[in-house]
């Protein structure tokens, strides 16, 4: 399915965005925008906020002050605005006594998917874990749990993802796999914005990257700056000058 | 910063009543102490019938300081305004001193006029329970993460406390119908006399409550106001 | 409504597969059954006993259910499937009735074993009553259920969630205790249905799942 059309307008826009957290200032006024099939890269050093701008672009937090924008729709409470996002953070955000199926079919009924069961069985097959269909989703590795939190994220298919460092703890295999289905995911026409500290992978998955140090936006690079050796220099660059 | 910025005219204008309410207490403190003491004294109960002056009025601010926690919660998640937020905590506190101030001197008239100490009558039930949620709310806040979160969970807690206050009276009034408290308070049956230092002890309790209130809230004002410039500062070295 | 109904299936196939809610509920409330026995004097009348039974047993379900509340979304806070349900496109409202209704349903099977302990006992006999029992039991477990999902999913997220909840919840639950209370006792003396009891306790519920309902959109945000 092609997501790139007929979405008219910034797939994300964000202004401003700030959160405190009590005393301490996570983010301090970052702009962030994306056009529809588009891929933005997140990087920068731990502690930065990048955590934090992604959970608020999902809508799991308010932002202190800033204007939102989803597919052109202002975020806040529920509605049209999650039911386009997916979202694959830190954690799974899976249910262990549930097998692979079942989590799927929960997402989806969650997300109000029109036949759950079948859809689970389209993105097991689609991940490859058809054969792991009845395993408690306990059981599994790192690596097939990340391939099914990915199902899991697209279960309604969403035409932005939110992806917060997903090549975490997979080893060379995993990873290399990954990037290839985001790949894929990105063919369809999705956008995405993708935090990672993985600048190698960078350049084959975004179309542009913006570096976040301290709360704040130090960097934003495209195109041919992100191959690998100018988009490390450029980056330490960046963070040194910030710090 | 919104916070401040939208909300800053109202501060002002809080700050403001500082000075008129503080002399209006005042001169209400010198007629109440100067009313009560020249009260007549109960024949029946003796001079711990004073305590009528006390104890009742500080209703107000037991009650009130928890409405104030309620409506500023309910502002707070409106609004989004972290000014209605201090202003919940501001009823809280205060709310809390005189709820206790109310729990110390109800025993000690209940056993200056009816010989114990404590008694599950219906007004005193109610007023524990709000002191045990005032109590449980400030708990919440302290155990809650900092900010954002606890300022939204209070916030909600602080809706249900308010519903419990009428829930707990439409309990008590279905259930517990014996009543030791006297009722005559209400009818306007007091003794000759005692009306006016009773309406005198009304008005200045009401009133040391709100100015109390607008203080606290405005020392929270001050307090969050401080932190933001230093953690400002704190970025830009 | 589905989600909810997904979200309740969901709980009810988690605690299926893991049992330990449950369990740990079932044995504690038996345990509490059998220290009410040895907390009453050894003289205490029959009579005395019998009167005091309904509170005891009220007693005994609300520590069994803080248990539960507190075992409820605990389960959630694994893998951080929290923010998996915050993340759905509907109202909290949904979520919560999804999960309070799991925990009614949970806490119920949990109380119906207590009854026949505590029937056994103290040598009570219930089955007269069952029905009329039933429905107070049913009436005062919905409005504990009502507004401890609520604060339970408050409390879970702070420092010291044990110790949070109860302070949180037992103000709270002092109108539901009264009702259903006050309800047994009437029920158990065979006076049949008391209204008075019925009354408050559909009106302290309706209350409760009410504010929890258009609340818990709040809950959910960080």
């Amino acid at each position: 399915m092609n997501h790139a059309a007929g979405t008219g307008g910034l797939a994300v826009s964000a202004r401003g965005m700030e959160k405190r957290f009590g005393a301490v200032r996570a983010l301090r006024g970052v702009d962030l925008e994306l056009a529809p099939g588009r891929t933005l890269a997140v990087i920068g050093p731990n502690g930065a906020g990048k955590s934090t701008l992604l959970r608020i672009l999902a809508g799991l937090m308010r932002p202190t002050a800033g204007e939102l924008e989803i597919g052109g729709q202002r975020l806040g409470g529920t509605g049209p605005g999650r039911a386009r996002i997916g979202y694959i953070g830190h954690t799974t955000l899976l249910y262990p006594e549930l097998t692979a199926r079942e989590n799927l079919v929960f997402a989806g009924r969650l997300y109000g998917v029109a036949d759950p069961g079948s859809r689970a069985d389209q993105l097991l097959s689609e991940e490859g874990l058809a054969e792991y269909a009845s395993r408690r989703a306990g059981t599994f590795s790192r690596g097939l749990c990340q391939r099914l939190a990915i199902a899991r994220a697209i279960v309604h298919d969403p035409p932005l993802m939110l992806l917060d460092e997903p090549f975490t703890g997979l080893d060379r295999r995993a990873s290399d796999r990954l990037a290839l289905r985001l790949q894929g995911l990105r063919a369809d026409g999705r956008s995405a914005v993708l935090v990672t500290h993985d600048l190698s992978r960078v350049s084959g998955l975004a179309d542009a990257v913006v570096v976040i140090c301290g709360g704040l936006a130090v960097h934003r690079a495209e195109g041919s700056a992100l191959a690998p050796e100018i988009l490390e220099a450029e980056y330490l660059a960046a963070v040194e000058a910030a710090e | 910063m919104a916070g401040f910025s939208r909300l800053g005219a109202l501060e002002r204008r809080v700050e403001r009543t500082g000075t008129s309410l503080s002399w209006l207490l005042a001169a209400l403190l010198v007629a109440y102490v100067w009313l009560v003491v020249g009260a007549p004294i109960d024949s029946v109960q003796g001079p711990i019938q004073k305590i009528l002056y006390l104890h009742p009025p500080l209703a107000y601010g037991a009650y009130l300081g928890f409405i104030a926690t309620g409506l500023g919660g309910v502002l707070y998640l409106w609004r989004g305004s972290e000014a209605f937020d201090r202003m919940a905590i501001a009823g809280a506190e205060v709310g809390l001193i005189f709820c206790t101030l109310m729990m110390v001197t109800g025993p000690i008239w209940a056993k200056g006029t009816w010989g114990t100490w404590w008694s599950w009558d219906p007004r005193l039930t109610v007023t524990l329970l709000l002191w045990f949620t005032y109590l449980a709310y400030l708990l919440l806040r302290s155990f809650a993460e900092p900010g954002a979160r606890a300022a939204r969970f209070a916030a909600v807690y602080g809706i249900v406390g308010v519903v419990l206050i009428p829930l707990n009276y439409y309990v008590i009034e279905i259930f517990e119908a014996r009543s030791m408290h006297p009722d005559n308070l209400e009818r306007g049956s007091l003794g000759d006399g005692m009306g006016m230092p009773f309406l005198v002890a009304n008005l200045t309790f009401f009133v040391a409550f709100v100015y109390l209130l607008a203080r606290r809230w405005e020392v929270e004002n001050l307090a969050a106001r401080a932190a933001l410039r230093e953690s400002e500062e704190g970025d830009r070295k | 409504m589905r989600v909810a109904l997904a979200i309740l299936w969901k709980d009810l196939v988690c605690e299926w597969r893991s049992r330990d809610r449950v369990a740990a509920m079932l044995l504690f409330s038996l345990l509490v059954v059998v220290v009410f026995h040895f907390a009453l004097p050894m003289g205490t009348s029959r009579a005395a006993v019998t009167q005091n039974a309904p509170g005891l047993l009220w007693v005994a379900y609300i520590f069994a259910s803080l248990l539960g509340l507190n075992r409820a979304f605990a389960l959630e806070l694994e893998n951080d499937a929290f923010s998996g349900l915050a993340l759905a496109p509907v109202t909290g409202g949904w979520l919560f009735l999804g999960k309070a209704l799991a925990n009614f349903t949970l806490i119920s099977i949990v109380e119906l074993a207590t009854a026949f302990a505590f029937a056994l006992v103290f040598d009570l006999d219930l089955k007269g009553v069952a029905l009329e029992l039933a429905l107070i039991v049913a009436l005062g477990t919905a409005g504990i259920c009502g507004i401890g999902t609520l604060i339970s999913a408050m409390a879970v997220r702070t420092r010291f969630s044990e110790v949070l909840l109860p302070v949180l919840l037992l103000p709270t639950l002092i109108p539901v205790l009264v009702g259903s209370v006050q309800g047994t006792a009437a029920v158990l003396a065979g006076d049949g249905v008391p209204f008075d009891a019925v009354q408050l306790l559909i009106v302290v519920d309706a209350t409760y799942w009410i504010v929890s309902f258009l609340a818990f959109d709040y809950v959910l945000d960080e």
